[in-house]
């Protein structure tokens, strides 16, 4: 075995030598050596340390668009925020706000209206100073209706951010952005809105260089046109394969940045993923991009994260159409539905049984209880609703998007119905562009869905129950509902605001068209040599804070904090 | 018998035996011992799959059981469990009820519209061929995906949809390989002969060109058995096809590559099944071809 | 003969507005759109993207802006990914995919046509049974079913090659592998029937009977006579290869067109969609053209009227 084996290699090393040139040193994975052949095993796959500080990871789906203003998925996301920095950075563990480009702020009494305070000696990649003029002048572009920014709902908690967006308002000066000098940017809201500082963390809120969109157009986000102000730049791009970045030398923090170079793959298939992670031409799968049915084998390394992940995996009854229009029918399906069976069995533990449609707690949120299991009150309900012991209930199609882990989970589940309630339910997959038609048009009986918070706060998930909401989809309308989500938007009391959306999500999971199953968790890999990586609520992470410890084996593996990243 | 009479043979045989081509070969065939197995073992997994709710001890293929899970094949499953507990050797039976259906159905109709549209084609030449040519390149290069999920969009998801789905595309390369060999075959002294005989064009192409064309087409016919069946776990994925919790040899084939690093028992099982399939299809392809091959006649009496 | 080429080439064009037309039309009709996702956007940006775009427009009118576009090449940007040309997609996307293609096909040909030429006239020896089993093993492993298995066997167990992407040569070769075997069985059938086909000829019992040695006669008569069927079926098949096979590159991460194709058609990107399968139907076409003139290369009795 071994001869064939070092001809092999050698033959392939001189192939290389031939014929490669300088390619760069990703792929090709080296045999653990002997001796380190037990520590080995504690980890997935190979976990020799590269001899460089370029730290490799699968971003996932090909980035749409990644101009900050217009980026709208997670991938997209991840691009932008390792080139561009705002505001605030989130912390490597909670998400809290750290100082990014501004190193203090301040608000009102009556939270309306905040200050920022930029650093001094904050530098664009070309040299040019960032200016409070660059964070008012991007958020104003997002906002401005020629723009077309997908993401442009995440200012509207600024004064008249909608009305300038949705075309009422033509004065974009009457909008509360204003930067009275270029360290300075004071922000007015319309409703105190005590998540507002974290908003800036997200990446519709990075700033963006006005003189070189002007120049370039649509065309600035190409290497050697682009301009960013984060801790690393972008050097290359090749589509549907990855992206380069390099250290940023104009960087405020530059001198604790530890990587000299981020390469991001865009790998789609999640077993391509776990196999460039295991042969080590990867250091980090982002969460979702290991398959599900992995989970539970790869549970037992130490290089396997785990943690609970900001969204909920539901189902969506459409209530315009018979019997869902009846809540009994509806809380007859959500007690008949045995969520820890899910979530254990079939899951295997790798998501969390979820009766609510908030997901991990909150600072100061209570849930209200969650729907549980309850088949003798399940069949009541539906006696109630008139169809005792399912006589009589008509055949309803549980649709999805076609997918493995969709289907298992809707055949789980149409099982469930079956034995607790006595009905047939169909399973209709469709593929992704169908399947979205469906649901926006309210044209399916009950679908699956998902929603994955964008910020720490209950209104992201509570305001899915909105009447007329563009991503309701349910046709649900309930004035008592919306009233109370008003109330306590407009409320100035923390105490008295997570109440009263307590409130409001215990009607929701009352009456509403919505079957919570399973809350979502962070599954990714990491290698045990990469710090400053954790599972985090939203899945965020800034690289700045990130580096590659040569020394591993011998330190103790340390959970990275923003005090300690620099040891 | 003396070597004139040999030669006669070749050139008329129906006359001196009374035996027409099919028969004829229909006799042959059944000498070829490797067909008749292959087509024997086709008849049992077919009458097998068609008899599966009447089995006994085969179990309920939708019959889950979350905490068992997926297990490698034991006494009480010999095939092994799939992730939601059901037994694979019962799902592998009863999926080939569709597979074998569209299998054979979706091949043959292939066969039939590909090689008429191609000998026509062929033999007409000029204009009607370059037209015939195009409308192939036409549907060729129309994205497949579309035209089903508009099929799903304009028709309900039956049966004979599947079959449409399926024969949308799989008759082109059978047409086009089959005008290749008639426009080679054309130029051949037995078609002028045919010709000088007074024979009708549609007799000369279907009579005495196509059969000369058997080889490959037969050939080209049991390798689009399992493209077609697989292509229906593709169908699947669009929303045609199998739904769950049914299953075909192509959605567990496709389903189970998957997790085939932890529980490659399920790529196995539903892949010998295609595999034997495949195999008897050919041992019978080849047994026909041999058989109907008019140049080999060795058999005379 | 050129009279003949000529006319070919003037039928690209009525072809292509047809498959351009139906094209066109087709994404449109299917249900969902380009900007339908799972969160919803603010109803400006969809007004406004509509108008960029030009869907707000009546459907005739876009559709003779597309040909007038079309007709110069210039297939507008990618709905998905605006801040891309379509036509720059393809110019990067495409060498990829030839790469893959073309190696596979070459490998797919030189070991499948020796295995059909063996096969025919070894036939029913154990050497044909060998053979043809080997190559049937090709098409009844799907892909999908393939390519894991070798990443499993050669890549993480063996550490012989890389897992996946498209960097370095030692990349290449699961990727190739995985294709080719696909082509290999057909192109081994197809040779071997082709082969048999041909060797029970007049003119081939004449060449033995002229007492020429038995290699000659296969290789020089018969060969090019018994590998029609395979270019018959090499002209669709190789601008399929070049097109990029989805399954390949989804499972190796290579960046060719396939992926591209299906991406676009799930997510309903119009341009895109139309952009690659009008490349495609040129490739096709001209592969097309180029087999019916191989055909009287190979056999001096075709005419191509």
């Amino acid at each position: 075995m071994m001869p064939v084996r070092a001809w092999a290699r050698a033959a392939l090393l001189a192939a290389v030598a031939l014929g490669a040139g300088c390619r760069n040193t990703g792929p090709a994975a080296a045999p653990p050596a002997a001796h380190t052949a037990a520590l080995e095993r504690r980890y997935f796959g190979d976990s020799s340390p590269p001899s460089d500080n370029t730290f490799r990871f699968n971003n996932g789906a090909e980035p749409e668009i990644y101009d900050p203003g217009l980026a709208v998925g997670q991938p997209d996301g991840r691009v932008c925020r390792i080139m561009f920095e705002g505001l605030t950075v989130p912390d490597p563990v909670t998400l809290a706000p750290l100082p990014g480009q501004a190193e203090r702020w301040e608000s009102t009494p009556d939270g309306l209206t905040y200050t920022f305070h930029l650093r001094r000696g904050l530098a664009w990649t070309d040299g040019a100073p960032v200016t409070a003029g660059d964070f008012a002048w991007s958020w104003l572009r997002v906002l401005r209706p020629a723009t077309a920014a997908r993401y442009a709902s995440m200012l509207y908690p600024i004064a008249n951010a909608e009305a300038y967006n949705n075309g009422t308002l033509a004065d974009s000066t009457q909008v509360g952005i204003r930067a009275p000098d270029d360290s300075t940017l004071v922000v007015r809201l319309s409703h105190p809105t005590p998540y507002f500082v974290f908003m800036t963390e997200f990446y519709t809120y990075l700033p963006v260089p006005r003189r070189v969109i002007e120049r370039y157009g649509s065309q600035w986000t190409r290497p050697g046109n682009i301009v960013s102000n984060g801790p690393f730049s972008l050097v290359e791009w090749r589509q549907a394969d990855h992206f380069t970045f390099v250290k940023s030398r104009t960087y405020w923090d530059a001198a604790n940045v530890r990587l000299d170079k981020v390469i991001a793959y865009s790998v789609e298939d999640l077993n391509t993923s776990v196999n460039l992670y295991k042969a080590g031409a990867i250091h980090w799968t982002t969460s979702g991009y290991v398959p599900s049915q992995f989970i539970p084998y790869l549970m037992q390394f130490e290089d396997f994260q785990h943690g609970r992940y900001h969204g909920v995996y539901f189902y969506s009854v459409n209530v315009t159409r018979k019997p869902l229009d009846n809540p009994w029918v509806r809380r007859a399906l959500n007690y008949a539905i045995d969520r820890d069976a899910i979530a254990n069995d079939l899951l295997k533990r790798t998501r969390d049984p979820w009766g609510n449609m908030t997901p991990i707690p909150y600072a100061g949120y209570e849930h209200p209880p969650g729907l549980t299991y309850d088949p003798v009150r399940a069949r009541e309900c539906l006696a109630r609703a008139g169809f005792p012991d399912g006589r009589g209930f008509p055949k309803v199609a549980i649709l999805f998007n076609t997918s493995e882990d969709h289907r298992r989970l809707a055949e789980a589940i149409q099982a469930m119905w079956k034995q607790v309630l006595h009905i047939d339910v169909e399973l209709s997959n469709q593929e992704w562009g169908s399947y979205l038609e469906a649901t926006t048009t309210l044209h399916y009986d009950i679908a699956r869905r998902s929603w994955i918070g964008d910020y720490l706060d209950p209104t992201t998930f509570l305001g899915l129950g909105v009447s007329n909401d563009g991503n309701n989809r349910t046709g649900w309308s309930n004035p008592r509902y919306d009233a109370l989500l008003h109330a306590a938007a407009a409320e100035p009391d923390p105490v008295k605001r997570m109440r009263t959306l307590r409130d409001a999500e215990a009607l929701l999971l009352d009456e509403g068209p919505f079957i919570p199953v399973y809350h979502y968790t962070i599954n990714d890999l990491v290698k045990p040599y990469v710090r400053g990586i954790q599972p985090t609520a939203l899945d965020t992470h800034d690289l700045k804070f990130v580096w590659i410890d040569h020394g591993f084996r011998r330190n103790a593996p340390a959970v990275a904090t923003a005090g300690n990243q620099g040891q | 018998m003396s070597v004139a009479a040999l030669g006669r043979v070749a050139v008329a045989p129906a006359a001196e035996h009374g035996a027409s081509l099919w028969s004829d070969a229909w006799r042959r065939l059944g000498r070829n011992r490797a067909a008749v197995t292959a087509g024997v073992f086709l008849a049992v997994m077919a009458a097998l799959t068609v008899a599966a709710p009447w089995l006994p001890g085969l179990a309920d293929p939708t019959l889950q059981d979350l905490r068992l899970g997926a297990v490698p094949p034991s006494p009480q499953h010999w095939f092994g469990t799939d992730e939601l507990g059901r037994d694979l050797l019962s799902r592998v039976v009863y999926g080939g009820r569709i597979s074998m259906l569209v299998g054979l159905v979706g091949t043959l109709v292939s066969l039939v519209i590909g090689v008429t549209w191609g000998a026509v084609a062929g033999y007409a030449g000029g204009r009607v061929d370059d037209f015939m040519m195009r409308v192939v390149d036409i549907l060729y290069a129309l994205p497949y995906i579309f035209l089903v999920i508009l099929l799903l969009v304009l028709f309900s998801k039956t049966l004979i949809m599947l079959f449409v789905a399926l024969g949308l595309v799989q008759w082109l390369t059978m047409a086009r390989i089959v005008r290749g060999q008639v426009l080679s075959l054309k130029t051949q002294t037995f078609v002028e002969a045919a010709r000088a005989l007074g024979a009708p064009d549609a007799a000369i192409v279907f009579r005495h060109i196509v059969p000369n064309t058997l080889g490959p087409v037969i050939v080209y016919t049991t390798l689009t058995v399992p493209a077609v069946i697989l292509q229906e776990a593709f169908l699947s994925f669009l929303g045609l096809g199998v739904q769950p919790p049914a299953a075909s040899w192509g959605t567990l084939v496709s389903n189970g590559s998957q997790v085939i690093a932890l529980f490659p028992w399920l790529v196995i099982f539903p892949g010998i099944a295609l595999s034997l399939t495949l195999l008897c299809f050919n041992f019978l392809g080849d047994g026909l071809r041999d058989a109907l091959d008019p140049q080999d006649r060795r058999d005379v009496a | 003969m050129t009279t003949f080429i000529l006319r070919r080439v003037l039928l690209f064009v009525p072809t292509l507005w047809a498959i351009a037309t139906l094209t066109f039309f087709m994404v449109r009709l299917a249900p969902g759109g380009p900007f339908l996702a799972e969160r919803d956007i603010p109803a400006a940006a969809r007004a406004q993207l509509a108008h960029t775009y030009g869907l707000d427009q009546p459907l005739t009118a876009q559709y003779t802006r597309f040909l007038a576009n079309a007709v110069r090449l210039d297939f507008g940007p990618s709905y998905k990914f605006p801040a891309r040309q379509v036509r720059e997609i393809i110019a990067e996307a495409f060498p990829v995919s030839l790469e893959l293609g073309v190696w596979a096909l070459l490998l797919a040909l030189l070991v499948g046509v020796p295995i059909g030429v063996i096969a025919a006239v070894r036939q029913n020896t154990a050497a044909d049974t060998a053979a043809m089993g080997l190559a049937l093993a090709g098409v009844s492993i799907p892909n999908y079913v393939l390519g894991p298995t070798l990443v499993l066997g050669l890549s993480l167990s063996l550490f012989l090659f890389p897992p996946a992407l498209w960097q370095g040569p030692e990349s290449r070769v699961l990727p190739v592998l995985t294709l080719a075997t696909t082509y290999v069985a057909y192109i081994a059938r197809l040779t071997r029937a082709g082969m048999l086909e041909v060797l029970r000829q007049d003119f081939v019992r004449t060449a033995r009977a002229k007492g020429l040695a038995e290699r000659a006669v296969v290789m020089k008569h018969a060969l090019k006579l018994g590998v029609l069927p395979v270019v018959s079926y090499l002209g669709p098949a190789s601008a399929g290869v070049i097109m990029g096979s989805l399954v390949v590159e989804k499972i190796f991460a290579v960046p060719g067109l396939g992926r591209h194709l299906v991406n676009a058609a799930f997510n309903r990107d119009y341009t895109l969609v139309t952009g690659i399968v009008l490349f495609y139907a040129g490739f096709l076409m001209t592969f097309n053209l180029l087999v019916d003139i191989a055909y009287t290369r190979l056999d001096p009795r075709i005419e191509l009227s």
